[in-house]
């Protein structure tokens, strides 16, 4: 099966007063119908402006796409100029971002922001759209819906409004939801039940969900597949389990250690990744990690890492990997598996 | 909504109340009085007047009686015109300079909030390049010299055509009006211009800008809908104190485009130490601007649904 979106070796860069910033240095990934795709890193690793410049979104200039293709259901998103913009935003890919509080306009009604969607795309009447709009209101379980949809944002808390901006996403019955840091902004409980709602429409509707976040936890609940992105390039890729249980990159071990859990037993302390992601403006020739990884031997400085398979979709750009490697990768990885 | 409108109408009468007392004693602080003139005029001729006019008693007291006619509606007669009612010079003129300065402030709202949005959509680039040195250029210069240079080009451009097709002066019909209110209202302008250019590159990188395009919205909607609703609140915030700047600008607007407004009374007025008329026209005037003001934040609730009227 052909996969739904299908993203190849996908370079972003943006002028800048300091010079040019690679951003995205060469990401793939193929996502498909139904399934959810998380994409994890720290902040500015690239993560939100790979899906951003994909959906045309990204300020051009001073940003600019040197390289890649990008395909949606079969058709180069990238380059064909008449697919690219509206006709794929908001009718077959729907967003959500990280702050509902900002991101929603403060003069307009709730309702009447979800019924534009409908207007504009589906060319619905003002009246069929907002009734439309209570409708996607109720499906996202907000309570007394047609009267919601007459109230502006601020009247809103910061849940309801990241569940009405999913009604927004999703009034077009997009093929793709983007979620980009759905999560971040609302408090713990109201986390579990914007992911809860995410998991329900997405069993009921067959959409695909792609799910920027920096939060473990997260994807552990809601992914099929992971990408582990750091420094404008993929680390580690492959199904939930092999990412979680059998990690094979130093970063994503790290980044697993830096997790806090409610063991009683563990330690008190965070583990921290020490140091700091590399300078984007000129990236390290070697591996981006090289400056920070406990394992990192003289072979990672100059020589950037090919991906490795591990197994089944499962591949890490390190090189402990590499049969001539001197140390063994296998007891390194099973030593932070326990 | 009504109570906030009546509360703040009832602030807006005391804030008259204070100006009128303000002035009243500022007034009678300045040395001398209306009857003092050129003319030599003996001691007697003088204490007769001062008691026709009530200008012998103590000044608290001219205070209250002054307060009592004045609530009644009654400003007094002027010291200085024949047989001219305070009410009468307020009634013929005020409804010129009202109508001057409501078209310079429409003229500046409406050209401020678009090139301000020009500016702003075409940041850095040849437009806003030109458009932020013209509003430099507003800014500083006097609305004097844009008098001047209004009427020259006037001139000109009647020579050129032949007949006049606006007048150079005056007052009367809607040729009349044009250039003085767009002379009036540029300095104005060139101020709204740029809070509108800042509000607006706020609001183009905003959250909810971003959404509006990830809905795949045409350009044109996210300008209206979007970008322009939310940057124009903190222009129409600025209006009322603009409202003041217009109208007390009118002035030297009234006095070179020869028009027949109540500036040219008001100024008269202090140097010859006319006392009705300096309160009437400065009553007047302060109640025109606090009330713009308390019109604008009535606007604005309606513009922005955030602001709860209560």
């Amino acid at each position: 099966m052909s996969a739904l979106l299908d993203v190849r070796d996908l370079r972003v860069e943006f002028d800048t007063y300091g010079g040019t910033v690679q951003a995205v240095r060469g990401v793939s990934f193929a996502l498909e119908g139904g399934k959810t795709l998380a994409i994890v890193g720290e902040s500015g690793c690239g993560k939100s402006v790979t899906v951003q410049s994909i959906m045309g979104l990204i300020p051009r200039p001073p940003g600019r796409i040197t390289g890649g293709a990008a395909t949606l259901d079969g058709h180069d998103i990238l380059r064909d100029q008449k697919i690219d913009g509206k006709d794929i935003r908001g009718r077959l890919v729907g967003m959500i971002f990280q702050d509902p509080m900002t991101s929603l306009n403060p003069t307009m009604t709730i309702g009447d922001q979800i019924a534009e969607t409908l207007q504009v795309h589906r060319r619905y009447s003002r009246r069929q759209a907002f009734a439309r709009a209570i409708e996607l209101i109720e499906m996202t379980r907000i309570p007394e819906a047609a009267k919601r949809a007459r109230q502006y944002p601020f009247e809103f808390s910061g849940g309801m409004l990241q569940r009405s901006m999913i009604a927004m996403s999703l009034a077009c019955e997009p093929a793709i939801l983007i979620a980009d840091e759905p999560t971040t902004a609302l408090d713990v409980t109201i986390q579990g039940q914007i992911l809860d709602l995410m998991g329900d429409l997405q069993r009921d509707t067959g959409m695909a969900i792609v799910l920027i976040t920096h939060d473990l936890g997260v994807v552990a609940r809601m992914a099929d597949d992971v990408l582990v992105m750091y420094a404008g390039q993929v680390v580690e890729r492959g199904g939930v389990d092999d990412v979680f249980y059998r990690s094979a990159h130093p970063y994503t071990l790290g980044l697993k250690a830096a997790m806090p859990t409610n063991r009683s037993d563990a330690e008190q302390t965070l583990t921290p990744i020490d140091g700091s992601p590399p300078d984007l403006f000129a990236p390290p020739p070697g591996c981006g990690y090289f400056a920070r990884c406990p394992h990192a031997m003289q072979a990672c400085e100059g020589n950037p890492p090919q991906a490795f398979a591990l197994g089944t979709g499962h591949e890490a750009r390190c090189w402990l990997h590499h049969a001539d490697c001197g140390q063994d990768a296998g007891a390194v990885y099973r030593e932070h598996s326990q | 909504m009504l109570r906030y409108t009546v509360k703040r109408l009832i602030q807006g009468v005391v804030t008259v109340w204070f100006i009128a007392t303000a002035t009243f004693f500022a007034m009678h602080a300045v040395p001398g009085d209306p009857l003092t003139s050129d003319k030599a005029v003996s001691p007697e001729i003088r204490a007769n007047l001062e008691a026709r006019y009530g200008l012998d008693r103590p000044l608290v007291e001219q205070y209250w009686i002054y307060l009592t006619n004045m609530a009644s509606g009654d400003f007094g007669i002027s010291f200085t015109q024949q047989n001219r009612e305070v009410n009468d010079i307020i009634a013929e003129h005020f409804k010129v300079s009202a109508t001057l300065g409501i078209l310079a402030i429409v003229f500046a709202a409406f050209g401020g909030i678009l090139w301000g949005a020009v500016t702003a959509l075409y940041r850095n680039r040849a437009p806003d390049i030109v458009i932020v040195f013209l509003v430099i250029l507003g800014i500083s210069v006097p609305s004097f010299v844009f008098a001047a240079f209004g009427q020259l080009s006037v001139v000109k451009l009647n020579d050129w055509l032949g007949f006049t097709l606006v007048p150079v002066a005056g007052w009367g019909t809607v040729q009349h009006m044009i250039v003085p209110s767009l002379v009036l209202g540029l300095g104005t302008m060139a101020f709204l211009t740029r809070l509108m250019r800042s509000s607006m590159l706020e609001i183009v990188n905003a959250d909810f800008v971003r959404t509006a395009r990830a809905k795949g919205l045409p350009a044109t909607r996210i300008f209206r809908k979007h970008q322009l609703r939310n940057a124009i609140l903190p222009v129409i915030t600025v209006l009322g104190p603009s409202i003041a700047a217009i109208t007390t600008g009118g002035f030297v607007v009234e006095l070179v485009f020869a028009i027949p407004g109540l500036g040219r009374y008001f100024v008269q007025a202090v140097q010859q130490l006319d006392y009705t008329v300096i309160m009437g026209t400065t009553v007047l005037y302060g109640a025109f601007l606090v009330f713009m003001v308390i019109a604008v934040d009535i606007v604005y609730g309606l513009v922005d649904p955030r602001v709860r009227l209560d």
